[in-house]
């Protein structure tokens, strides 16, 4: 009797268990596309070739672990608050408190079994669909990864089934001890805040310390090696959650003071905040460390990225070299962009092969110039013109001029154009091209490359030195599973972020609806609700966004030792990041409109 | 005398239920007035259309035909941000449930309707400091609603009701909630806003004890006003006698 009672109550709140299921099963799929890459350890040491790449991965798993168990207790706590009123309806009604605990771990595992059961499906489905997506966009190939990973699976629901468990005697406990009476009665307090000036400062300047001592570890990671990972995930989460817990107070409090706050709804999103920040801060310091991760993962995956077009072009003054190209090839050349294309005449005599000199005075052959930075660091390549006395001087150490050959054991000399007209030998030609952005093109270069291949096999010259897409194939074989972990683990964490934060936000809108039907009362136009509402989550995302920058900016000194320039070009990740996450803030006050605010009259 | 009401309304009605569901006339046909500075009851049984009254001359609700006039002002042709407005600036409202926003102190709640306002923040401040006073809450403005009894949160929400010198105050059982002297209290402080201040008011209840502080009575039941009871000059005991008999006789 008792569970078709509960049945018919899932059917009534039909909205709000979607809203729980919902959160709970992204919440175990991106741990599932987490621990597909984390469990597998035969993909990251083939992929990951840098010595901490395990324990950063096993760190992580405990972190994700970590925030899932924060993540399952709220999902309960919102299950409890919607049933604690029908136990105590039951239990009035002479069903004994036993019988209630049990229907409620009952509930509470079958809400964690659907759950865990739909994570795991979608799961599969987003590492398959995010990785087929990612290899395509990336081009790269990779070893020992398939979307259905069993280790994964099992890890998932183990985890999940403890955390279910651990959530179902957390209810039980309080069922036991809270009062029928309070059961039926439960209404929303809510605790008056206490403003203790010196002990917020103190909090807040202890906070700053905490993060600080992160920062610093992340910055000596040379020093501290693998500890700073772990003591840097603890300052840094406990200092965050200093900070937000004062400063926020101590802001709100201040605002509160001023005139502006008597503003129209100002005073109300304030206090709306105020409690919010107080309810939220661990939320938001996991929003944020998340944050963190997820655009630290883009950057770092990213910086990947760029370094095998980086150093691909350090290899070699141009792209790829294209002997005699036919028709067909022409037409792949004008569908590259960002081009510039240099053509030289050929003609092969015995073991010589001459240019024209005159066409290397008009169109001058370039070269890699290789620069040391004041600090000792490499600078950027820079491609300069070579002279034709210096190419004819030491023609024997341009490798890359030698490719344009495109066959060895050839040796180049130079003839002004009578002289080289009156040769008597097949015309012969090279199209030297040269791409500012070869991942852009890669798929056009990559063809441009077979067809050469194909028309000239026997001549086909190893390695690296004869255009830089030789060399950018090369590289991205070995860096691509960086760059592929990367983007991956920042979409997960960015996934598992929006549905942390929105889930908690719409979580509170039970209460919330009341007050907004309560200001709508006593006048307040639609327009300043919503304007109130717009502000009060833009607040609990931009918070611990900024925060979480903050906490990439100094996180990228980590990856100092592995990547060569970790901050270049961070304002496109950013900038990216910051337009994906307005997306989850946009969608989240839509929702949140849509529940809270009274319904218009027809 | 028409023109110069408070409130007017007129051949009131209300049916819900769309057009295939199952119809029910909650009104069915209101005419009554309120002349400024009058404090009038309206009493009924449960489900005798009393709520549905108050809500349309709050706002809250559109009546199906009929009109009401609050201030000389159609409020059923109100639109949108009108409706806000009219709401904001026009009339206060004190619930049973008192309806404080609980995320902020009594006197944050009280200025709430001034801020909606956009009135200037020294006004503000004269304004709930001296409402407070009229209504002795001067120490419970720094506390939180959690941290006052019922009696207190009804008085901080009869100040936030009337801090805007609205021209109408409307009560929906405002001494539901509260034990019998908080309501002695409360009502008392109702009639001494309506007598000092000239503020009309109008109460809706089922508890002849608050009615009998009214000058006026009118009874509604199953959709229409059935009686009328004056208080004509009588103490406040031989009115709430005189109830207590309508009562016998009209619910009959």
């Amino acid at each position: 009797m008792l569970f078709r009672l509960a049945l018919s109550n899932i059917k009534n709140r039909i909205r709000d268990y979607i809203v729980l299921l919902t959160g709970l099963v992204m919440s175990s799929a991106i741990f599932y596309m987490f621990a597909n890459l984390a469990t597998n350890e035969d993909f990251i040491k083939t992929n990951a070739s840098f010595k901490f790449a395990v324990p950063v991965f096993y760190f992580g798993e405990v972190l994700l672990a970590i925030i899932t168990f924060i993540y399952v207790m709220y999902a309960n706590s919102f299950l409890l608050n919607m049933r604690l009123h029908d136990y105590g309806l039951f239990m009035m009604l002479g069903a004994k408190k036993r019988r209630v605990g049990s229907l409620m771990v009952l509930e509470t595992l079958t809400v964690g079994v659907i759950a865990t059961a739909l994570g795991l499906v979608l799961g599969v489905a987003l590492t398959g669909g995010i990785s087929g997506l990612l290899f395509d966009h990336l081009g790269i190939v990779l070893h020992h990864f398939n979307p259905f990973y069993l280790k994964a699976l099992l890890t998932t629901v183990l985890l999940y089934l403890i955390l279910f468990v651990i959530a179902a005697i957390f209810n039980l406990q309080s069922l036991i001890r809270t009062p029928v009476l309070k059961l039926l009665n439960q209404t929303d307090s809510v605790d008056k805040i206490k403003v203790r000036g010196f002990g917020l400062f103190f909090s807040g300047i202890l906070g700053v310390v905490l993060v600080g001592i992160g920062y610093y570890v992340l910055h000596e990671i040379v020093v501290f090696q693998l500890m700073a990972i772990p003591i840097a995930l603890v300052t840094i989460v406990l200092g965050s959650y200093l900070i937000f817990r004062s400063s926020m107070t101590l802001i709100i409090h201040w605002l509160k003071g001023t005139g502006w706050a008597r503003h129209k709804l100002n005073n109300f999103t304030l206090s709306q905040i105020m409690f919010r920040i107080r309810d939220y801060t661990k939320i938001l310091t996991i929003t944020s460390l998340l944050f963190a991760l997820a655009l630290g993962a883009i950057t770092v995956g990213s910086g990947f990225n760029r370094q095998i077009d980086w150093m691909a072009k350090m290899s070699s003054s141009y792209t790829l070299a294209v002997n005699n190209p036919t028709t067909q090839e022409q037409k792949l050349m004008t569908q590259l962009t960002g081009t510039k294309i240099v053509s030289y005449d050929q003609k092969f005599v015995g073991k010589n092969v001459i240019y024209n000199e005159d066409q290397f005075v008009q169109n001058p052959f370039m070269v890699v110039k290789y620069e040391k930075a004041k600090d000792g660091t490499v600078k950027a390549p820079k491609t300069v013109p070579i002279s034709v006395q210096k190419l004819k001087s030491d023609v024997n150490d341009q490798l890359d001029f030698l490719g344009l050959a495109g066959r060895t054991g050839v040796e180049p000399s130079f003839q002004k154009t009578n002289q080289f007209n009156q040769i008597n030998a097949n015309n012969n030609s090279v199209s030297v091209i040269t791409v500012k952005n070869i991942g852009v093109n890669r798929d056009v270069l990559t063809k441009l490359n077979n067809l050469q291949n194909k028309a000239h096999p026997q001549e086909s010259i190893s390695g690296i030195g004869v255009g830089s897409f030789q060399a950018y194939l090369v590289i991205s074989s070995m860096y691509g599973g960086l760059e592929f972990i990367g983007y991956f683990l920042g979409i997960a964490f960015l996934a598992m972020l929006a549905s942390c934060l929105m889930f908690k936000i719409l979580s509170g809108t039970r209460q919330d609806a009341i007050r907004y039907n309560l200001l709508s009362k006593v006048g307040t136009r639609r327009s300043l609700l919503r304007q109130s509402i717009n502000r009060e989550i833009f607040v609990l995302f931009a918070v611990p966004g900024i925060l979480g920058i903050v906490d990439v900016l100094f996180g990228l000194q980590m990856f100092k030792p592995i990547l060569d320039k970790p901050y270049y070009n961070i304002q496109y990740p950013i900038l990216i990041f910051i337009g994906l996450y307005l997306i989850y803030y946009f969608l989240t006050t839509w929702l949140y409109k849509l529940i809270v605010l009274p319904k218009k009259k027809k | 005398m028409n023109n110069q009401a408070i409130v007017s309304v007129s051949d009131l009605h209300k049916t819900y239920g769309g057009k295939n569901e199952k119809q029910y006339e909650a009104l069915k046909g209101i005419n009554f007035d309120v002349q400024p500075g009058e404090f009038v009851g309206i009493m009924g049984a449960s489900g005798s259309g009393k709520t549905t009254l108050l809500n349309m001359l709050a706002t809250l609700d559109r009546p199906t035909s009929g009109s009401v006039k609050i201030n000389d002002q159609d409020v059923t042709k109100l639109k949108g941000n009108k409706i806000a407005d009219f709401r904001a600036n026009e009339i206060g409202f004190i619930f049973q449930d008192f309806n404080l926003l609980e995320t902020l102190t009594a006197e944050e709640n009280i200025a709430l309707p001034l801020s909606l306002q956009g009135v200037r923040r020294s006004a503000i401040n004269q304004a709930v400091n001296a409402v407070a006073t009229t209504l002795s809450i001067e120490d419970l403005l720094k506390k939180y609603p959690t941290e006052l009894s019922g009696g207190q949160k009804q008085r901080v929400a009869a100040a936030r009701a009337i801090v805007h010198k609205p021209a109408l105050l409307l009560g929906d059982e405002p001494t539901g909630a509260l034990d019998s002297n908080s309501a002695r209290e409360l009502l008392e402080l109702l009639t001494d806003i309506n007598q000092k201040q000239g503020v009309s008011v109008l109460l809706v209840t089922h508890d002849p004890f608050s009615a009998s502080f009214c000058d006026r009575i009118l009874f509604i039941k199953d959709g229409v006003i059935g009686q009328e009871l004056k208080r004509n000059g009588d103490s406040r005991t031989e009115f709430y006698q005189n109830i207590l008999e309508k009562l016998g006789t009209f619910e009959q």
